[in-house]
């Protein structure tokens, strides 16, 4: 990478801030001047630019409008609000263990990250930036991606899923239209289950490598695709427009997930599949000490996610969705959170034997 | 309807004294001397077709002309350089006014004044040797000048001193006494009829032959049309000769009626005779 | 719960830590190699004005507009890339038809007016981003020789949605979509190309 460089990154620095502060205010204007600067040395126009002729009257030149882009701060917004969600997720989700805090959050990020950010910039898309970075070196990752691919991880390890259950706005949707959960077969779900992988693999192939397609001309396009943007199911629907093909896989999406509780995150999200691997060794999950549970079933039952049975959890499934701490007739009674929740650990309890 | 076929082609790529950068300037001096204008230069060709002279042109010069006696006056945006016939310059002064500097597209010598078209303004301005203002030319019409979509003024003087100016805007050759006073104008936009100027401005150069009939170069249907005396169309020379993407092909005519081109794009100097 | 961590608990452990230190690593060495946020943006050397900044962006009324230079507009009466040139004129010799199948190029005169005869004027040209849906015809038809190059397709940041990979590039036939830098929160550190995502 270094062999890359003209000039050092302090230099460049300096060289930045000086030209900022040469600019002033016209700095944000830097990506219109290049534009303009390429189109002034347009080749076909090789005679030097001529003056526009004078039209008498008293006319003049218009200035033209370019409309900016959204600043790096707002980006930086972003990831504040993500990293505030994680943070105050895990505590309602595991310290509170409230159902209605859970529900409020979900709208608030479907609100924020979904209609108002129109579901760009996102966690299971950064996953193809990431791959792109660490496999070209010459594509400039930015800082807010990194910390959407990284933090949510992060999270997941200290505190399992609370990505899925706070702040996604896409977990947040088929969360909010379950009406009644059907189980799903355990053959069935089993097969399923590796959907996630099989997805992500596919996901990190067409974003570092693609496959090469012929243009008209012969030349090739673009190979490498972000296959995830492209079949995102929820984007139509946060957007408010999209192709049909789009629209239509919404759709499917939330009818399923009206009756099969979470059917993309379950099996098909491949972020879902990154947070799994890292909630199994979580630092903090859902806890519910297993010598006072009652063995009543209720959570088991309350869980739309198959995440609970025989009374074992299944840490790697649990989407944090605070369903089975509401169900818990000890949570019930001990109001306001006592040391009383679901443990989703792959662990025998105690009076099992097991030391 | 005359046919005209290239009879020579007195520079191109390959050929000694070709054009790499630039081609911006004809004209046809004393014994049928092709002179150019490019690559900061001007090179003089003779009739036979051997370059014979070269002089160092200012940076980016956009237009030169050059008088029956070898003199040679060559117009950069803002001024206009005077050369006498062995290329030395002799003086130079400034074109338009000091807030509103001349964008020069043509330049000519007629007897003792120097024309000067400026673009900016729209009008060609008259100037003496020594750069003293003597008036302007193209101003008394309804607009106050020529109307210029492409930014271009070209124009050619013939031997009675009535100047021919391209309004482009317009899609006519205007003539001119030097005293300002409109002679005539002939020429209409079209698309279908062969006679008609294409586009939306055209012709963008023109130029007059010692027999009155007067050539004009078109864009778009890159192609040089002869009109006679009557101004009724004797001929055309094909785009086949010319580059599609020329925005100005330069026309001169030479002392026998032979016309001298200028494509910019190809960067070749052709001649064109009848047949 | 025991004092002492059982064997799962001391798996767990391990596997966390290295999980944090290996994100942690990972985020690191990223984080040396990025750039400010960048948006997209058509080069308009390299654009043919296809026809698909219409149908490739992933709004219905596409983000790509086309815009006039001002400094490089002929103001011609006989724009091409207002009316078609070719079309039938009208009773004082102006084609009749126009270019854009929206009505979105709009025009006024300007400069000093001859009421007499409308030879005499120039035109001001302008898109109406809000009937303009990106199509390009208006662009094609000002390109160099028939126009003076001024109209050209650029995307408008008050309607991109700025999609992680935007659709427009990779349905472009001329890889005219390219990112453009802009300044933002992080220090810029290799000053590369950037690849088209």
């Amino acid at each position: 990478m270094r062999r890359h460089t003209v000039v050092t990154r302090t230099e460049l620095r300096r060289g930045l801030a000086a030209l900022r502060r040469a600019l002033g205010p016209a700095w944000r204007l830097l990506p219109f001047l290049l534009v303009v600067l390429a189109f002034a040395s347009n080749a076909l126009l090789a005679q030097y630019q001529r003056q526009p002729p004078d039209f008498g009257g008293t006319y003049t030149f218009p200035v033209p409008t370019h409309p900016e882009p959204r600043s790096g701060v707002a980006l930086g917004i972003d990831v504040g609000v993500l990293a505030a969600g994680l943070g105050l997720g895990a505590y309602l989700i595991h310290k509170r263990r409230s159902r209605n805090a859970v529900v409020l959050l979900s709208i608030a990020v479907i609100a924020y990250f979904g209609f108002y950010r129109r579901g760009c910039t996102c966690a299971i898309g950064s996953i193809q930036n990431v791959t792109l970075a660490l496999v070209d070196p010459r594509y400039l990752i930015s800082f807010g991606v990194i910390a959407f691919f990284f933090l949510p991880l992060i999270a997941a390890l200290l505190f399992g899923r609370v990505f899925c259950g706070a702040v996604c706005p896409h977990g947040a949707v088929q969360d909010l239209v379950l009406l009644r959960e059907k189980k799903v077969p355990v053959k069935l779900d089993r097969i399923l289950k590796w959907l996630p992988y099989a997805y992500l693999a596919l996901a990190v192939f067409f974003a570092g490598w693609g496959l090469p397609r012929a243009a008209a001309d012969g030349t090739a396009l673009v190979a490498r695709r972000f296959l995830l943007c492209e079949w995102d199911p929820f984007i139509g629907l946060f957007r408010v427009s999209g192709s049909f093909h789009m629209l239509a896989i919404g759709a499917g999406f939330i009818v399923l997930g009206m009756f099969y509780g979470r059917p993309y995150c379950r099996w098909l999200c491949p972020y879902g599949a990154l947070l799994s691997l890292c909630s199994r060794v979580a630092w903090k999950n859902v806890t519910i000490t297993p010598d006072k549970e009652l063995s009543c079933g209720l959570c088991a039952e309350s869980c739309p996610y198959d995440a609970i049975h025989d009374f074992q959890a299944d840490r790697a499934t649990c989407v944090a969705c605070a369903r089975c701490y509401d169900s818990c007739p000890r949570h019930l009674k001990v109001h306001g959170g006592g040391p009383v929740a679901v443990t989703l650990y792959r662990q025998k309890p105690p009076n099992a034997g097991v030391s | 309807m005359e046919r005209y076929t290239r009879t020579k082609v007195v520079v191109g790529p390959g050929m000694p004294g070709e054009f790499r950068r630039s081609l911006s300037g004809l004209a046809v001096g004393p014994r049928d001397a092709v002179h150019a204008l490019g690559d900061d230069e001007v090179r003089v060709f003779e009739a036979g077709g051997r370059l014979a002279r070269t002089w160092k042109a200012p940076e980016k010069a956009t237009c030169l002309g050059v008088a029956s006696d070898g003199r040679a006056a060559v117009g950069s945006p803002g001024r206009v350089d005077l050369y006498n016939d062995a290329g030395v310059r002799i003086s130079g002064f400034a074109a338009g006014t000091r807030d509103k500097p001349a964008e020069v597209t043509a330049v000519r010598l007629v007897r003792d004044e120097v024309l000067v078209a400026d673009a900016a303004a729209r009008i060609i301005r008259r100037y003496g040797l020594r750069g003293n203002e003597l008036g302007v030319i193209g101003a008394a019409n309804k607009t106050g000048g020529f109307m210029l979509p492409n930014r271009s003024l070209d124009f050619d003087v013939d031997a009675f001193a009535v100047v021919y100016a391209t309004d482009t805007g317009r899609h006519q050759v205007t003539s001119w006494t030097l005293d300002g006073t409109m002679v005539a104008a002939f020429g209409r936009f079209g698309m279908a009829r062969p006679e008609d100027f294409v586009g939306c401005c055209n012709p963008v150069n023109v130029a007059v032959a010692p027999d009155g009939s007067i050539v004009t170069a078109e864009k778009v249907a890159a192609r040089v049309k002869v009109f006679g005396k009557d101004r009724s169309l004797l001929a055309v020379i094909g785009p086949e000769h010319f580059d599609p993407m020329c925005l100005y092909i330069h026309v001169a005519v030479d002392s026998t009626g032979r016309i001298v081109t200028a494509d910019p794009e190809r960067r070749t100097i052709a001649v064109f005779g009848r047949s | 719960m025991s004092e002492t961590p059982t064997r799962r608990q001391f798996i767990d452990r391990t596997i966390r830590v290295i999980g944090l230190t290996a994100l942690g690593g990972t985020a690191a060495l990223l984080a040396r190699r990025t750039s400010a946020h960048a948006v997209f943006q058509v080069d308009p050397l390299k654009c043919t004005a296809c026809d698909l900044c219409r149908t490739s962006c992933v709004l219905s009324l596409s983000a790509v507009k086309a815009v006039n230079d001002f400094s490089k507009c002929g103001y011609c009466r006989l724009c091409p890339a207002y009316m078609d040139v070719t079309s039938a004129p009208d009773e004082v010799g102006t084609p009749s038809g126009k270019v854009c199948p929206q009505d979105a190029l709009k025009r006024r005169v300007v400069g000093r007016e001859d009421p007499d005869d409308p030879n005499n004027n120039y035109y001001e040209y302008a898109v109406d981003e809000a009937r303009c849906n990106g199509c390009g015809k208006c662009v094609k038809a000002c390109k160099p020789p028939m126009g003076n190059g001024s109209l050209r397709l650029e995307i408008r940041y008050d309607r991109c949605v700025e999609c992680n990979e935007c659709g427009i590039l990779i349905a472009c036939p001329s890889t005219a979509i390219v990112r453009v830098l802009t300044p933002g929160l992080s220090p810029v550190s290799v000053q590369g190309e950037h690849s088209n995502a």
